[in-house]
C-alpha cells in the first residue's frame, strides 16, 4: 500500500502537481489516522493533504482511480447458459461450430463472463506498446488498440450471425434478447477492464518518470520552438515565476524611503521617548510604475505576449497602472479583459476576438489608432512597452508618431525576441531601436522574467 | 471529556446541530484538521460558507471564535500586539508622586536609577499590551478557534510573517520574553483566490475546496435556515439558483445570495415564484446590471435553444 501511495505521488508530480517532501509525509500521517477500510476517507485524506490548488483536483481525480481502483469490479451481466434447457444448449453448441476456433473460444468465454486473466492483459499490453507510453491522454486510445488485439469487432459480428443462426434454429425470441443482453454487458465489462488496466499501466508508467523534467531547459528554450504541451508547462512557471517576482518588487517598493519627513508617524513613535522625537520616520515612497504595454499577437509574436500580459497581470498589485492593447493590422485595447483574475483566459478571449491573419502584421497604422484614440493614456509617469519583432510587411513605420509617444512617455522598452543581427529584411528595427530607452531580447523565459523585474526595480 | 470532534460521523452532526449542513467531504478533513493539529485552508467561491464554518466549528467545539479579518496593508501591530504608549504615558503622569517618594529617598543619582530600574517592569507589563486577535489565540487560557478570513488580501509579507505564528504559536515580544501558546488553537484561513497563496503556507495547511453545493445540498440548507419558506417553493427556487449558477453570469450567486432571496421571499409572502414575484425580488439573487437582464431573460421565455441568447453576450464584451 506504502509503495502504491508513493506511486500515486510519482504521478502527480510527473503530471506537473508540486508536492513536497513534508507533504507527502502528512499524507501518510494522515492514511494513518483514517484507515484504507472506508475509501472514501482514504481518498479525502490524501487528496486533503497533497493537493493544495483548486487547479490540480481535476488530476487527482483522474490519477486516484487509476492507482486504487474505482471501487466496484467491472459489471458482468452473468452466464446465460445457465439456465438454458438441455435442447437449447445443444442448439447452442451446434450453431457455435459454425465458427472457426480461435473465435469460438472468445465467445465463449464471453458467454461465461470470464474476466481476462492478469496475464492476458499483460501480453496484450505488450503487443500495442504500452509499456512505453507514459501519457495519459493516450489511454483511450491504448484500450482501443488492446481490444482490436482481442479481435473484439469480428468477436461482435460473429456474436451476431450466432445470434441469427439460433433463430432461425428455432430459439424463441426473448430467449435470444435476453442472451444477447447478458453478452453485451459481459462485454462492456471487458471493456472497462482493458480500459482500467491501460491506465493503470500508463500512470505507473508516469510515476517511473523522473519528476520536473528539464524544466530548466524549457526555460531557455526559445518561444518559437516550443511545443504545445510545453507552452502550458511553462504558463505555470510563470505564475510562480510571477509570485516569487511580486514579493521581491513588494520588498523592495517596501524599503524604499524618501526623505520626507512623515510627522504622524515621527510623533507616534515619539511617545515612547515621552515625546521626544528619538526615532524620526520618513515617508513611503510608492514609486509603483503605470504601465502601457502594446503587444504584437500575430502569429509569430503571439506566445511572447502570452507570456508578457500574464507577467503583467500577474504582477498587478505591484503596479499603479496597467494599460494593455494588441494589434495586429489595427489596434484594440484589451484592458477590459482581464479585469477578472484569470490571465489564461483574459489572453485566450482576446486572441479569439483578434484572429491572426497571413502576413498583414500593420504596427504603423496601429501606431495610428493609438495615437487618435489612447494618447492620454500616456504621461510623464508612464513606462511605455512594446512587446514585437517590428517586422512591418513593408508598411509605412509612422515614426513621427513612435517619437512623439516616447517623448510623451517617461521610459520606452522594446522586447523584441530578435537579436540586432536579424534586424533586416521588412524589419524596422533599426528605426524603432534609436527612439527607445531600452531594447531588450526576450527570446525564452528566463530572459523575459529578467525584464520584467528590470522594468519594475526602477 | 466529551469531544464532539472524535469520529467523522460526530463531526458532522454536531457541526448539523450549528446549523451547518457539512458534506461527508468537509467533515473527513475538519476532522483530519484538528486531529493532525494542522491550519485547514479553505477555497472556493465567494459566499459558499467558509467564514461560516468557522464559526459552526467554533460553536460544536463551544471554543471561542477569534477572527482576524486580512485586508490590504494588515501589518504586525494590527495582528499581533502593539504597547498601549497613551496609557503608559497617563500612567507615567498619575504616578509621578508616587516616583517621587520612592526616588526621593536615594541618596545618589545611581541609586535612584537602580530603584527606578526595579520599577520599570510595571511599565512594560501585559496590562500595558494590547493584544490583537493573533496574540490573543495564544494567550487564551480556553482553546479557541483562530479565523484568519480573507487571507489572499494580505500583502506578501504578512503571509511569511503568518507562517512563524504558526509553525510553533509563539511569539517573542522583546520587553517580556517569548510568549507560548497553552492549547494550540484550531485554524481555519479562508481564501478567495484573489492571488496565488504562497507555496509554503499551502505546504503546512490542510487543503479544502468548497465549491457551489448540489440541488439537494442547497436545499438543505435553505429548508435549515429559513424554515418559514414553503417546501415547494423552497425547491423551485433553488431549481432556479441552480440554473443561473450553470449560466454565464459575472457573479454567480452564491449561498448566502439564495438565503438572501428565501428570507426575502417570506417576508414577501409570496405564494409561488410568478413573474411579479421575480421582479421585485430578483436584485436580492443577483448584483450586476447585465446579469439581471440576462437572468430575468433567461426566466420570462424559456431557453429558446442555441443562438439567441449569444448575441447579448457579444455585445456584453465590450
Amino acid at each position: 500500500m506504502e509503495s502504491r501511495i508513493l506511486q500515486l505521488i510519482a504521478a502527480l508530480r510527473a503530471s506537473g502537481v508540486r508536492v513536497s517532501l513534508a507533504e507527502s509525509a502528512e499524507a501518510f500521517s494522515a492514511v494513518d489516522l483514517m484507515g484504507i477500510q472506508h475509501r472514501e476517507h482514504f481518498r479525502l485524506s490524501l487528496r486533503t493533504t497533497l493537493i493544495k490548488d483548486a487547479r490540480d483536483l481535476p488530476v487527482f481525480d483522474k490519477l486516484f482511480p487509476l492507482f486504487f481502483g474505482n471501487g466496484e469490479p467491472p459489471m458482468m451481466g452473468g452466464n446465460p447458459t445457465d439456465d438454458m434447457t438441455p435442447e437449447e444448449a445443444q442448439m447452442l453448441a451446434d450453431a457455435l461450430r459454425e465458427f472457426a476456433q480461435s473465435l469460438r473460444q472468445r465467445m465463449q468465454r464471453l458467454m461465461n463472463g470470464e474476466q481476462l486473466s492478469k496475464q492476458e492483459l499483460e501480453q496484450l499490453g505488450q503487443m500495442v506498446g504500452l509499456n512505453q507510453t507514459d501519457d495519459l491522454r493516450y489511454q483511450e486510445w491504448m484500450a482501443q488498440r488492446m481490444m482490436r488485439a482481442l479481435a473484439f469487432p469480428e468477436v461482435r459480428e460473429a456474436l451476431r450471425e450466432l445470434m441469427e443462426q439460433l433463430q432461425q434454429m428455432g430459439m424463441s425470441k426473448e430467449r435470444v434478447d435476453q442472451m444477447r443482453e447478458m453478452i453485451q454487458q459481459n462485454m462492456q465489462g471487458l471493456e472497462q477492464q482493458i480500459k482500467q488496466f491501460a491506465g493503470e499501466r500508463i500512470a505507473e508508467n508516469l510515476s517511473e518518470q523522473p519528476p520536473g523534467d528539464n524544466l530548466d531547459n524549457l526555460m531557455n528554450r526559445p518561444f518559437h520552438a516550443l511545443a504545445d504541451d510545453e507552452k502550458k508547462i511553462l504558463q505555470r512557471e510563470v505564475k510562480r515565476l510571477a509570485a516569487a517576482l511580486r514579493t521581491r518588487i513588494a520588498l523592495r517598493q517596501k524599503r524604499a524611503k524618501s526623505g520626507q519627513l512623515d510627522p504622524k508617524l515621527t510623533i507616534r513613535a515619539s511617545l515612547k521617548y515621552h515625546g521626544v522625537p528619538m526615532e524620526i520616520k520618513y515617508r513611503n515612497r510608492i514609486r509603483k510604475p503605470k504601465i502601457v504595454v502594446i503587444c504584437d499577437i500575430s502569429t509569430s509574436m503571439r506566445f511572447c505576449s502570452e507570456l508578457m500580459l500574464s507577467f503583467l497581470f500577474a504582477l498587478q498589485g505591484q503596479i499603479r497602472k496597467t494599460h494593455a492593447f494588441a494589434f495586429i493590422n489595427h489596434l484594440e485595447s484589451i484592458s477590459e479583459d482581464f479585469s477578472g483574475s484569470d490571465a489564461d483566459q483574459a489572453v485566450a478571449s482576446v486572441l479569439w476576438r483578434m484572429p491572426s491573419g497571413h502576413y498583414n502584421t500593420d504596427l504603423g497604422w496601429s501606431l495610428d489608432n493609438f495615437n487618435n484614440d489612447y494618447l492620454d493614456t500616456l504621461n510623464g509617469q508612464t513606462t511605455l512597452i512594446i512587446v514585437g519583432d517590428g517586422r512591418n510587411n513593408y508598411n509605412d513605420p509612422r515614426l513621427d508618431i513612435f517619437s512623439l509617444m516616447t517623448r510623451r512617455a517617461a521610459r520606452t522598452i522594446w522586447l523584441n525576441p530578435e537579436p540586432p543581427v536579424m534586424w533586416h529584411g521588412d524589419s524596422d528595427m533599426p528605426k524603432y531601436a534609436p527612439l527607445c530607452n531600452n531594447v531588450l531580447k526576450v527570446g525564452n523565459l528566463k530572459e523575459l522574467a529578467s525584464a520584467v523585474d528590470q522594468l519594475l526595480s526602477a | 471529556m466529551n469531544n464532539p470532534f472524535e469520529s467523522t460521523g460526530r463531526v458532522k452532526t454536531s457541526l448539523n446541530s450549528q446549523k451547518y449542513i457539512a458534506s461527508d467531504e468537509i467533515a473527513t478533513i475538519v476532522f483530519l484538521a484538528q486531529k493532525l493539529g494542522k491550519p485547514l485552508l479553505t477555497e472556493g467561491p465567494a459566499g459558499v460558507g467558509k467564514t461560516e464554518l468557522a464559526k459552526a466549528i467554533a460553536g460544536a467545539t463551544g471554543r471561542e471564535l477569534i477572527r482576524l479579518q486580512c485586508y490590504e496593508g494588515l501589518d504586525e501591530s494590527k495582528a499581533l500586539y502593539e504597547w498601549e504608549y497613551s496609557k503608559q504615558l497617563l500612567y507615567t503622569q498619575l504616578l509621578c508622586d508616587k516616583l517621587n517618594d520612592t526616588l526621593g529617598k536615594a541618596d545618589s543619582l545611581s541609586e535612584a536609577a537602580d530603584k527606578l530600574a526595579q520599577e520599570e517592569d510595571v511599565f512594560f507589563s501585559s496590562r500595558f499590551l494590547l493584544q490583537r486577535p493573533l496574540l490573543k489565540a495564544i494567550l487564551c487560557d480556553q482553546p479557541t478557534v483562530l479565523l484568519i478570513d480573507e487571507i489572499d488580501r494580505a500583502d506578501a509579507e504578512f503571509e511569511a510573517f503568518l507562517l512563524e505564528v504558526l509553525s510553533d504559536f509563539q511569539v517573542s515580544v522583546p520587553e517580556l520574553g517569548t510568549l507560548t501558546a497553552k492549547h494550540r488553537p484550531f485554524v481555519v484561513l479562508t481564501s478567495n483566490n484573489t492571488r496565488e497563496l504562497s507555496e509554503a503556507l499551502k505546504r503546512r495547511c490542510l487543503y479544502l475546496f468548497i465549491d457551489y453545493p448540489t440541488l439537494q445540498e442547497e436545499l438543505a440548507v435553505v429548508r435549515l435556515k429559513v424554515p418559514d419558506l414553503n417546501p415547494k417553493l423552497a425547491q423551485q427556487a433553488v431549481e432556479f439558483v441552480q440554473k443561473l449558477r450553470n449560466a454565464e453570469m459575472r457573479k454567480s450567486p452564491s449561498i448566502s445570495e439564495t438565503l438572501d432571496w428565501a428570507n426575502a421571499l417570506v417576508a414577501l409572502n409570496a405564494k409561488s415564484l410568478d413573474k411579479q414575484t421575480l421582479e421585485d425580488t430578483l436584485s436580492v439573487l443577483v448584483k450586476h446590471e447585465a446579469d439581471l437582464q440576462k437572468a430575468k431573460r433567461q426566466l420570462m421565455a424559456p431557453p429558446p435553444g442555441r443562438g439567441k441568447p449569444d448575441e447579448y453576450g457579444r455585445f456584453s464584451g465590450n
